[in-house]
């Protein structure tokens, strides 16, 4: 078993989702390579983020992705609220 | 097909956009098309709740923003066979009646010209990450949590 990877997870938070939580960005240790997949779901329970899930949309390296979209070390995962633009 | 995009954090006007836009392309042997649809956006004086608004604040997501709206313009450009495409789009804190978007297609033909600047309009409410947050008189704020209906 190696140590977990020096390339976490970027975590971005955006507008209102990030004044709920309190926080705009963090960094997840990437797990190691043996370990089992993370996903965006994942942490979004393990940070214990305000409300359901399925109120934000999920990007990954500034695409949209799937809940459960396997996260690779380097990434950087935005959840992002309902957007409003134009 | 002429595409331009940019992000504006202070005011723009977006008939001086326009007219710089239509000289470019015409600098550039490119008239833009037969057709040509326009759609301007301007924050309107009141809240979603009617309260006097003071300002809107546009929040976007760095890089994520613009390669969306970039996504989001060739492929509808694409669908429609437009010609030329430019949008422009303020970020930051937006006054009453300052404008907020300009979308202008151009195209062979009004149809297509028409569509495309609707549709796209709508795709980049919707699919590009910018989110309002409304300030009141009173100094309280609140985001906003989805589009005014069309």
């Amino acid at each position: 078993m190696g140590e977990p990877s020096v390339d976490g997870i970027r975590i971005l938070l955006f507008a209102g989702l990030r004044e709920q939580a309190g926080w705009g960005e963090r960094h997840w240790p990437a797990p190691a390579a043996t370990a089992t997949t993370l996903t965006p779901r994942q942490l979004w329970q393990a940070l214990q983020l305000p409300g359901p899930l399925d109120s934000v949309r999920i990007a990954i390296n500034q695409q949209f992705a799937e809940p459960d979209t396997p996260l690779q070390p380097g990434d950087e995962l935005a959840f992002l609220p309902p957007i409003s633009g134009g | 097909m002429q595409l331009r995009i940019d992000l504006h954090a202070a005011a723009f006007e977006p008939l001086v956009c326009l007219e710089l836009w239509q000289r470019r392309l015409a600098v550039q042997g490119h008239h833009g098309g037969a057709a040509e649809s326009l759609f301007i956006g301007r924050v309107r004086p009141a809240a979603a709740d009617g309260a006097p608004l003071v300002a809107l604040e546009l929040e976007h997501y760095p890089g994520m923003t613009e390669r969306q709206l970039r996504q989001l313009a060739t492929a509808c450009c694409r669908r429609h066979g437009a010609s030329s495409c430019l949008v422009q789009h303020r970020i930051g804190r937006v006054l009453p009646g300052e404008a907020i978007v300009l979308v202008a297609i151009g195209a062979d033909r009004r149809g297509p010209a028409q569509r495309c600047c609707q549709e796209l309009l709508e795709a980049l409410k919707h699919e590009a990450p910018f989110w309002k947050r409304e300030w009141r008189r009173d100094g309280s704020s609140a985001w906003l949590t989805g589009n005014t209906p069309l």
